[in-house]
């Protein structure tokens, strides 16, 4: 196989559920070698998750975790057992980065804090993520995706004023703090090949996800007051049309005059009362009103492709069956199918960037335990009979 | 040995309005020099949309402001041949390149890969525009919402029954985030092999990865998740309730029959927590709002503290809803250091967001504020360029470098008169 931009460098994968996945998932599919440690017999808890194909559960076929676990082989160790642990330190031997999204306690608990695993292999990066950090008075919460959504401030925003505030549809904070493990992983390992040392990197959803914001909280600073949620209305707008929605923003005099052209209403452009972008402000609802009656008998993509004649940002907003069909993906060809002994071939988001040299791969999920083998006989030399040994022990 | 994980390398920073930026910053934080690149004819973006409508207002942008810190800042008028020459004078010194035109931008300067490869062989490029560089929207325009709408984020995400929302504005930031993991993985490929490489990155693409569940769900199943406001699948109870006060929240969230018997114990065990279409999960989803109206009557006689306090006691996720002036005080968040008081020229002292992340050996600070227009002209020019001072009078006189915007509107209007015009459309006091 063609070189990846990851080649050589591997990682000790003892992640579970979203967040540490999409992770190592980026730098598995980059080319990392990536051993994912999974408890015996339940596996990663995202492996009971689903969706399931016909709703069937099952083990090897959980459409998240399929996802999530692309190009990674995977190994089972019960980490709870003195051999376990044993084990575990003998794969930290072998690896650039371990990585981790336990609450704060369990490593420690185990034996396996950073200072232990660095004694075991000094080059050794490792990374930890966790709900809010590995220290301050919020360690130990417990915490969920939305829970994280509304420490970082950008839950208050959003919704209609005058009921609660309301989530996005995705997790998409424990991606975000996925992300941040990839960066700073690769960045120290950087760091470390360049002739710098090794260390350990404290990841918390928390805070990744208060950053995905326009410094609000500098607007505070600056002008001392907090934006009210204010739901969606004109400039922007989320609307209904003959097959599904638009989306748009458009705050500008040149944006208002050209929607007026796009909706076959020029003359509207020079009318006193939508003058300014306040007049307009305050007639919003009307304004909308219009809108919504011009796009009743219009289809999505007729209508993004003449918005963006005009130079209008305006797109289209599908919903997931619509997004397969959008001609930008279907000629980019981001939509990969990729197929898999349990689940069958299934069409998955693909590449999230192109490198042009060393490509990215489309391989599968592993099924749990399926590189016991190769890693306990191949790579650390235990017999075939020990590996059993350790699978009745309920070690592996 | 070098203090920060990305010192020694430099990146030569096109990148406008804000999910370009985002990706520099990061660099930045993490010790990359980013030059970043504006004009006196067309400053960035974000200096002018979240700016003020005063003589320096350019300077005001807090979403600018929050993105760029850490970068150095120059002009150089691209449109013009010379600014072009310097820009090139740039390439040959740097490792990366970023840039978030539309694709035709570039390629109209004679600045694409192929050409700037010539000039540094070991170049690392990203380009990271809406669409993404080929295909048959290439040339089309977004915002960085219009990237949140066409992901396909907006039709999951609703009150439940409702229509499609936006909620939040985090499509450029998570664009950036992605973007500079790209150029952080091409650096690995480049250590090893001394090659470095293009990069195409459809902001769109790099959105939509983040959407694995609803994917998979219609890609296995033809089905398409609903909108469920903050309810989950398959736990409940699961969703944000109110607290004593106005517009005060707190979340809560079950995830497992041992969470909702500590629950029910830390909310003193009311009668109805004993009832029987409660007693288990499914029971609880379908009875979900008469749930979440019970749970309401016993959070909102209680501040969102006590909540969290009471049932993180208790072990239960609860969590309060923080507005942005609460983050900002919040003893987690000072204890953790994530905000860091930074002088700046115009604005002055303030506390400013830093890097999310803590490395033990090579901690993240906020070393140098987000610079003002064409702060940094002299030195990129001088030390790292070799000019003299006739070539950069030159550059200046021909406004193809310089410190103030060109035609800048809003030479005479009040700084009060903006704040409090702000704050009747947009907010309300903390």
């Amino acid at each position: 196989m063609t070189e990846q931009a990851l080649s050589g460098g591997r990682v000790l994968d003892l992640t579970h559920y979203v967040a540490g996945p999409y992770c190592t998932k980026i730098l598995a599919d980059y080319g990392a070698d990536v051993v994912k440690v999974e408890r015996p017999g339940a596996g990663d808890p995202a492996r009971s998750i689903g969706p399931f194909p016909g709703d069937i559960v099952n083990l090897e076929s959980s459409g998240l975790f399929l996802y999530l676990n692309t190009n990674k082989k995977s190994v089972t160790l019960n980490l709870k057992s003195a051999s376990g642990v044993a084990i575990l330190k003998e794969l930290v031997k072998g690896a650039d980065i371990v990585i981790e999204n336990f609450s704060p306690r369990v490593m420690p608990g185990l034996g396996l804090d950073y200072e232990t695993l660095k004694e075991i292999n000094p080059g050794l990066v490792m990374v930890s993520i966790s709900n809010f950090g590995q220290t301050g008075p919020y360690r130990d919460y417990r915490a969920t995706d939305l829970s994280i959504w509304g420490f970082s401030g950008i839950l208050y925003e959003c919704g209609e004023p005058d009921r609660e505030p309301l989530k996005m549809g995705s997790n998409v904070s424990e991606y975000v703090a996925g992300l941040y493990g990839a960066l700073t992983s690769l960045s120290a390992l950087y760091y470390r090949d360049e002739g710098g040392i090794s260390q350990h990197i404290d990841v918390s959803i928390g805070e990744t996800l208060h950053t995905m914001q326009p410094s609000m909280t500098l607007v505070f600073c600056y002008m001392e007051f907090i934006r009210r949620r204010a739901g969606i209305h004109f400039p922007w707008g989320i609307l209904p049309c003959l097959d599904g929605y638009v989306g748009f923003f458009l705050p500008t005099q040149t944006h208002w005059e050209s929607l007026c052209v796009l909706i076959g209403m020029p003359e509207i452009r020079d009318k006193p009362e939508y003058e300014t972008p306040l007049h307009r402000e305050e007639r919003r609802d009307e304004i909308q009103g219009l809108i919504v009656d011009w796009l009743k008998d219009k289809r999505m993509e007729e209508v993004f492709h003449a918005a963006q004649e005009l130079r209008l940002p305006l797109t289209m907003v599908p919903n997931p069956q619509q997004l397969f069909e959008m001609p930008q993906h279907i000629d980019r060809k981001y939509f990969t199918d990729i197929d898999h002994p349990s689940a069958g071939k299934l069409t998955y988001p693909g590449e999230p960037f192109r490198l042009s040299r060393t490509p990215w791969h489309a391989g599968r999920a592993p099924l749990l335990g399926e590189h016991n083998e190769e890693i306990y006989c191949g790579r650390l030399g235990y017999s075939r009979e020990h590996l059993l040994k350790l699978k009745d022990e309920g070690v592996v | 040995m070098s203090a920060l994980p990305l010192q020694g390398v430099r990146v030569i920073d096109a990148c406008i309005y804000w999910a370009g930026p985002m990706a520099t910053v990061l660099l930045a934080d993490l010790g990359a020099e980013v030059i970043k690149i504006e004009s006196v004819q067309r400053p960035d973006y974000l200096r002018l949309l979240g700016g003020w409508p005063t003589p320096d207002g350019y300077e005001w942008s807090a979403a600018f402001n929050g993105t760029n810190r850490n970068k150095y800042g120059i002009t150089l008028n691209l449109n013009h041949p010379r600014g072009r020459e310097v820009f090139k004078s740039l390439v040959k010194i740097g490792d990366v390149v970023t840039e978030n035109f539309s694709p035709r931008v570039m390629e109209n300067w004679g600045l694409s890969y192929d050409v700037l490869k010539k000039i540094n062989p070991h170049l690392i490029m990203l380009s990271m525009p809406g669409f993404g560089t080929t295909g048959p929207w290439r040339n089309y325009v977004t915002f960085g919402p219009n990237v949140e709408m066409v992901s396909g984020m907006p039709t999951i995400s609703g009150y439940p029954g409702g229509e499609p929302m936006m909620t939040g504005y985090i499509a450029d930031p998570i664009a950036g985030l992605m973007g500079a993991v790209a150029v952080v993985v091409a650096l690995q490929h480049r250590h090893h092999t001394g090659e470095g490489q293009y990069i195409d990155m459809s902001q769109m693409e790099a959105v939509t990865a983040l959407m694995g569940g609803p994917i998979m769900e219609y890609a296995m199943n033809k089905r398409m998740q609903p909108r469920r406001g903050n309810r989950h699948p398959s736990s409940a109870p699961h969703g944000v309730y109110r607290c004593k006060g106005d517009d005060q929240w707190v979340t809560i969230t079950v995830s497992s029959e041992e969470e909702w018997k500590r629950f029910c114990d830390a909310v003193e065990n009311p009668s109805w927590a004993n009832e029987s279409r409660f007693n288990d999960n499914a029971s609880r989803l379908e009875n979900h709002d008469d749930l979440d109206r019970l749970i309401t009557e016993w959070t909102s006689q209680r501040e969102k503290a006590e909540v969290t306090q009471v049932l993180q006691r208790a072990a239960v996720a609860s969590v309060p809803v923080l507005n942005y002036a609460e983050v900002m005080n919040n003893p987690h968040i000072e204890e953790r250091g994530l905000f860091e008081t930074v002088n700046r020229p115009v604005t002055g002292t303030h506390p400013y967001p830093g890097f999310p992340v803590k490395l033990s050996e090579t901690p993240i600070n906020i070393r140098r504020p987000t610079p003002t227009l064409g702060q940094d002209n002299e030195y990129v020019l001088t030390e790292l360029l070799g000019m003299n001072k006739d070539e950069i009078e030159k550059l200046a006189d021909d406004e193809i470098i310089g410190t103030s915007p060109l035609g800048w509107p809003y030479a005479t209007t009040d700084r009060e008169e903006a704040i409090s015009r702000l704050k009747d459309i947009h907010g309300k006091d903390a």
